[in-house]
């Protein structure tokens, strides 16, 4: 019965899914660094930092992924002369550290494959942080700003914690959605999961079998992946009540 | 400079409506995968959402299994899949890739659109349900008229982004060959090395284009604060303050 599933198969799904989980780790930590600073910088009060955010967000959010992929991948280099494009994007010291540490074929794909999820998952996640500090009672920033806390304080200590706790839900969502983006990364010859299904299908032509185990793979992934944001999401909120209460009888 | 502005503006209409004898293709047929694949979705959404509020387990359970499922898988294999179903005449029917990749833009923003559904629902006060079958209204009628119409009006922002969101995500319909924005672009390029030049120029229109048609939903579906929208919502919140 499961004789379409050969050794070889095995071992290249058990690769695209180990490439599936580096990628969404690299891009998860990744856009929620530059996630939350975008989304910061949207709020900051300054128009120079306001209006730069707000077009990254408008910009990243509102194209696709696969083009900002394909963009970065495909189109970039030929911004480039043939033999500057070479030492550029595929031929250098940087590129060739890259490819050790990845193993990819071309350590540039998978570079700008991240560049492209990370700006469009960043975009959502800054203004899904923004809506999450929107909830954050004012009394506590009131609060904390007249026991003495500096804006930088008020900010690390109120904002960023409140508000990243009330939009978790949201983020994790996102970041799911992130994770399935990853099967986008094929388009530009990434051996990722859904890239190794593709090949497995032209070498075997057992489509059927190997798209049924490729969305099983993907729903495990997926499980997995909510799995690890529930118990994040515990955690951010392990001490809360005793905290809001504390505010409450300041 | 002046080539690629040729090799754009050559084009232009090839992006927009599709190559001709090919036609509706381009951002023209992505915005026709986008409208259907929301306005079908959203009955199969309807009831699933709503199922999920049901009085019976196995309705429930159906419901949720048809969510998470949908939901778990990336759109581009929940395309391959679809196809390889319903292409090859296993069972029966045999589509083409447009109506392949319809089923799977169905199936996949159904699936986000009833999780929406069934949050909304879940938003509908409990006592405005119970005040309307006191009244006498069967549970039908109560959700018909009172549980939908409050439902929709909570879902109402996160259906629009569902929208946007599916709009973009029909790029990836690419991978069945279907002759959208996406597919008409790579085809314009083709394997050509002497199109090289041309490929920014032309990610950048796409992507634009994209962008003007995202941002112009969102535009048109966040209403102008006026006196309506102040009436509702107050009426929103009053309603949410007063139980």
């Amino acid at each position: 019965m499961f004789d379409w599933l050969t050794a070889e198969a095995v071992e290249a799904l058990a690769k695209g899914v180990g490439f599936t989980l580096g990628l969404t780790l690299v891009t998860t930590v990744s856009s929620m660094v530059l996630g939350l600073a975008i989304g910061a910088a949207r709020m900051n009060s300054a128009r120079r930092f306001q209006i730069p955010a707000r077009s990254f967000i408008e910009v990243f959010r509102n194209v696709p992924a696969l083009i900002q992929i394909i963009f970065w991948a495909f189109a970039v280099p030929n911004l480039f002369s043939a033999s500057r494009r070479r030492t550029i994007f595929f031929d250098n010291p940087l590129i060739d550290l890259l490819g050790d540490l990845t193993t990819l074929a071309i350590p540039y794909y998978g570079a700008a494959a991240c560049l492209g999820l990370t700006l469009n998952s960043s975009a959502y996640i800054a203004e899904l942080f923004r809506a999450g500090v929107g909830t954050i009672p004012i009394e506590q920033l009131d609060a904390s700003r007249s026991l003495g806390a500096s804006r930088r304080v008020a900010f690390r200590s109120v904002v960023l914690p409140g508000g990243v706790r009330a939009a978790f839900p949201a983020i994790s969502t996102r970041l799911i959605h992130n994770m399935k983006n990853t099967a986008l990364a094929s388009f530009v010859a990434v051996p990722e999961l859904f890239h190794e299904i593709e090949g497995s299908i032209n070498a075997t032509f057992r489509a059927t079998e190997f798209l049924m185990l490729g969305a099983v793979l993907y729903l495990g992934l997926s499980a997995l992946m909510s799995l690890v944001l529930d118990r994040a999401d515990a955690t951010l909120h392990r001490g809360q009540r005793s905290r809001r209460y504390g505010v409450g009888h300041v | 400079m002046s080539d690629q502005v040729d090799f754009i503006i050559r084009n232009i209409p090839n992006l927009l409506v599709g190559f001709p004898g090919q036609r509706p293709g381009g951002l023209l047929l992505s915005v026709v995968l986008a409208i259907s694949g929301i306005g079908l979705g959203f009955c199969v959404a309807l009831a699933v959402g709503s199922a999920t509020t049901s009085r019976w387990r196995v309705l429930r359970t159906v419901a949720s299994g048809y969510i998470w499922l949908f939901r778990g898988v990336p759109l581009i294999l929940l395309l391959l899949i679809v196809h390889n179903i319903f292409s090859t005449g296993k069972i029966g029917v045999e589509t083409s890739s447009f109506q392949s990749a319809l089923i799977a833009l169905v199936l996949y923003s159904s699936a986000y659109q009833a999780s929406i559904v069934a949050a909304g629902l879940r938003a509908v006060p409990a006592i405005l349900v119970e005040d309307a079958r006191l009244l006498g209204a069967s549970a039908r009628k109560a959700w018909q008229t009172v549980q939908l119409p409050y439902g929709l009006r909570v879902m109402r922002p996160a259906l629009v982004s569902q929208a946007i969101s599916l709009f973009k995500d029909t790029s990836v319909v690419v991978v069945l060959g279907v002759a959208d924005l996406t597919t008409t672009a790579r085809i314009a390029l083709g394997s050509d090395i002497e199109n090289a030049p041309y490929w920014v120029a032309t990610y950048l229109t796409v992507g634009f284009l994209y962008f003007l048609v995202a941002t112009a939903l969102s535009q048109l579906a966040t209403p102008a604060s006026g006196p309506e929208q102040v009436g509702k919502s107050g009426l929103v919140s009053s309603l949410g303050t007063t139980i």
